[in-house]
């Protein structure tokens, strides 16, 4: 949260205003004015919140109430539960797979579409599931993978070159990946146009330099397209990576979970906690455990862009 | 660096910032359920005002839609002309419990809850949600009449009677297609053996895959568990299971589930285990029922008849191409004649006027007949003649479970709602995973929630 107010408090220091025409005093004054509706929004919306669920966390929380504390209870079953384990687990699986092919994809079709006169056009379809909202993406593909090929698309395509029909979701050695490439679909457009974007910026004549030089495509693509994009690479991959850990929708969706718990993930965990059981203090716990892993994340993420301000 | 890079940097900095505020929004549940509770109170601040011209009003809250509202709809306004108290619905579709909950710590909750599962039940008569019967001045005693021997015993907690059940449908039985079991010759299956015996047959007479199942929705396994348990281990040893004294690690469950093995595998079910995994209830439905089926069988509760007839496909005809036939008897006996039901509990949150009539009201033969009259649903109030219910398979249903040498109430719905999901251990279990081990962190969770609901 705090990328915003740094990006505009660094270009602070250089004012028209004359010196001395404030004290400094009450030029504190006037930052805390300003600073004061954003603070007691995030107060509000951000501190609150998070500090209700950390204490919330170290109690029994029947129902959503303080009823009893318990110390560390919660935490510790938690990571003696299996379900929970496989997870984060489940959570790895995504971050590895789910982000790698999102940007692997997104700088391939990139590259490519920047070759061909129809760019916008591949542009504008690969976008377009970005459109859909996770909700509706995750019932057309639960329709895609139905088992029978009379309803499911994938298996009647299938079933035209006598391939097996396996079941998507139903599969526990498969629900994952059939989970993930939805997943992919609909954020590819995303680091397309990014990427795209980014990769727009490379001043033409460097590339023509390599080129005068010797280097065939792919040189050109690994030794300078790829380098010279790292940072918005990097960005977009901190990005996929948080929206992989508060992952919820897509397996709420298709498969709840299943079959059995092969195909939960944190946050559809502390879901079941709170809003199934009720336990609240154990989907507290939870919800702080996705908070610490998201801190260095974010953490890195702000000192990137902090000292990334020359590429 | 040049402009549009430093365009891009923006762009994702500001995504990043909506990602941190949203991910902010996923550590705090309970601050989004405190939303919802703001919500409900308007919608229940205004139900009052549109209906303050009659004789008084009320609110009742529960989780159907569709159909199923239109036909307790009916009750109410049967309920509007004896008393002229206008009972207004409130539909919560999902997570029930949850907002619930929510409407009573806002301090504004609906007057009258129907709540689907006993462990809802005992969760909120212990935190004080819900009013003892006798609060309302309302003689349990004196209800013991209206009901079969243990219909009442379900809604009690801690010994007071908290809720009433009004509604419920059987779950031992078993549908399957008379005119498939015809063209195959095979008779209806009375026991364990002849239902196995009649798969192979249909197997044998080109039905490749005799049996449907759904069972992507996880409910309809344990729906599978407790009838085979309930049949094989006996009414008895069947409530112990589902009470505090319930032991998951004793040979008579994991010998059920082997039992439910013996049918429930790759050479029976459409599609396999995996397939079934991957298939929804309604979709299991329409492998036996749809215009072209897959299966000759289904096992589910009562309330297959509706969907199927109504919504799969209304070209079926009861009794021609649709019913059903008794779950099979093991060869303990100790279950034969038992029946297992799933039904729902009215209960009072306030002591408004008008509630204690309505409670009332839902106990007599008037309100059980204009709702048996529907097809929604088994009336659990004994005046309600046969002859109300609208299909035969109705009829068959209710009789079937007045006629039961035992009843007792689904199994999954009784434990504690801070159990560990059975559905998922049962579908673990199914795709062949170590079942002793599944067992064992089954009854620890369930032991705990037990424990944890004093």
């Amino acid at each position: 949260m705090t990328a915003t107010p740094s990006l505009i408090g660094s270009k602070a220091p250089a004012p028209k205003v004359p010196r001395g025409a404030l004290t400094e005093r009450t030029r504190l004054v006037v930052v805390a004015i300003f600073l004061l509706p954003a603070a007691i929004l995030l107060a509000v919306f951000m501190v609150y919140p998070v500090l209700y669920t950390i204490r919330l966390s170290f109690d029994r929380g029947l129902g959503g109430n303080f009823t009893r504390i318990v110390g560390l209870d919660n935490y510790s079953s938690l990571f003696k539960d299996p379900t929970f384990i496989q997870a984060i687990v489940n959570n790895l699986l995504w971050i590895v797979f789910y982000t790698g092919f999102v940007i692997g994809l997104g700088l391939v079709i990139a590259v490519v579409a920047m070759r061909v006169r129809y760019e916008t056009i591949i542009k504008a379809i690969v976008f377009l599931p970005m459109a859909i909202a996770a909700t509706a993406l995750a019932v057309i593909w639960e329709f895609v993978y139905q088992p029978g090929a009379d309803i499911g698309l994938l298996n009647a395509i299938l079933g035209i070159f006598h391939g097996p029909a396996p079941s998507w979701l139903g599969d526990s050695g498969l629900v994952n990946a059939a989970l993930i490439a939805v997943g992919v679909w609909g954020s590819v457009g995303f680091a397309t146009v990014i990427l795209s974007a980014a990769l727009k910026g490379i001043p033409t004549e460097v590339l023509e330099a390599a080129r005068t030089d010797g280097a065939n495509e792919f040189q050109i693509f690994y030794r300078i397209i790829v380098p010279m994009v790292s940072l918005p690479i990097s960005v977009l991959a901190v990005t996929l990576t948080v929206n992989v850990i508060k992952l919820f929708d897509i397996p709420y969706v298709m498969t709840h979970g299943g079959p059995g718990t092969a195909s939960r993930v944190i946050a559809f965990q502390m879901y079941i906690q709170g809003f199934q059981s009720g336990q609240f203090g154990q989907a507290a716990a939870v919800a702080v455990v996705m908070l610490i892993i998201m801190i260095p994340i974010m953490a890195f993420n702000i000192r990137r862009f902090r000292t990334s301000s020359v590429v | 660096m040049n402009r549009s890079l430093r365009i891009v940097t923006l762009f994702m900095a500001s995504a990043i910032v909506m990602a941190a505020c949203s991910s902010g929004g996923a550590t705090t549940a309970p601050s989004a359920a405190a939303g919802e509770s703001a919500a409900a109170s308007t919608v229940a601040s205004e139900a009052p005002a549109s209906a303050a011209a009659g004789g008084g009003s009320i609110t009742v809250t529960s989780l159907w839609g569709g159909s199923e509202q239109e036909a307790f709809q009916k009750v109410l306004d049967g309920f509007k002309t004896a008393t002229g108290i206008t009972a207004t619905y409130q539909a919560q579709r999902t997570d029930y419990a949850t907002v619930l909950q929510s409407k009573i710590t806002g301090g504004n909750p609906p007057d009258v809850a129907i709540m689907p599962g006993l462990g809802f039940l005992r969760q909120f008569a212990r935190s004080g949600g819900i009013k003892k019967v006798s609060d309302l001045g309302i003689d349990p005693a004196s209800l013991e009449a209206n009901y079969p021997p243990g219909i009442l015993d379900t809604g009690k907690v801690d010994g007071d009677l908290y809720g009433i059940m009004v509604k419920f449908n059987s779950k031992s039985t078993v549908w399957y297609r008379p005119d498939v079991f015809t063209k195959d010759s095979v008779s209806i299956p009375k026991t364990w053996d002849e239902f196995k015996a009649a798969l192979d047959k249909l197997q044998a007479a080109g039905e490749k895959t005799p049996l449907g199942l759904g069972a992507k929705d996880s409910w309809t396994l344990t729906d599978w568990f407790e009838e085979v348990y309930l049949r094989s281990a006996g009414a008895d040893a069947y409530k112990k299971l589902f009470s505090p004294d319930g032991d998951w690690t004793d040979p008579s469950v994991s010998a059920a589930i082997k039992s439910m093995q013996e049918v429930l595998n790759d050479k029976y079910v459409v599609g396999g285990i995996k397939g079934a995994l991957g298939t929804t209830f309604t979709d299991g439905i329409a492998e036996a029922f749809s215009a072209s089926p897959k299966a000759a069988v289904y096992f589910e509760g009562g309330f297959v008849g509706g969907i199927a007839t109504g919504q799969t496909n209304t070209a079926l005809k009861p009794g021609e191409t649709i019913d059903w036939f008794d779950f099979p008897t093991f060869a303990s006996g100790a279950g034969t004649g038992a029946a297992e039901i799933g039904g729902d509990e009215i209960a009072a949150l306030t002591t408004n006027p008008g509630v204690k009539e309505f409670i009332q009201y839902m106990t007599t033969a008037d309100a059980g007949t204009i709702w048996a009259g529907t097809g929604a649903i088994i009336s659990p109030v004994k005046a309600v003649a046969a002859s109300t219910y609208p299909t035969d398979l109705a009829k068959k249903e209710a009789a079937q479970v007045a006629g039961a040498t035992a009843v007792v109430y689904d199994g999954s719905d009784t434990l504690p709602a801070a159990s560990p999901d059975m559905g998922a251990m049962l579908q673990n279990a199914i795709q062949g995973q170590d079942l002793a081990g599944l067992l064992s962190t089954f009854n620890d969770g369930v032991k705990a929630a037990w424990a944890g609901e004093k």
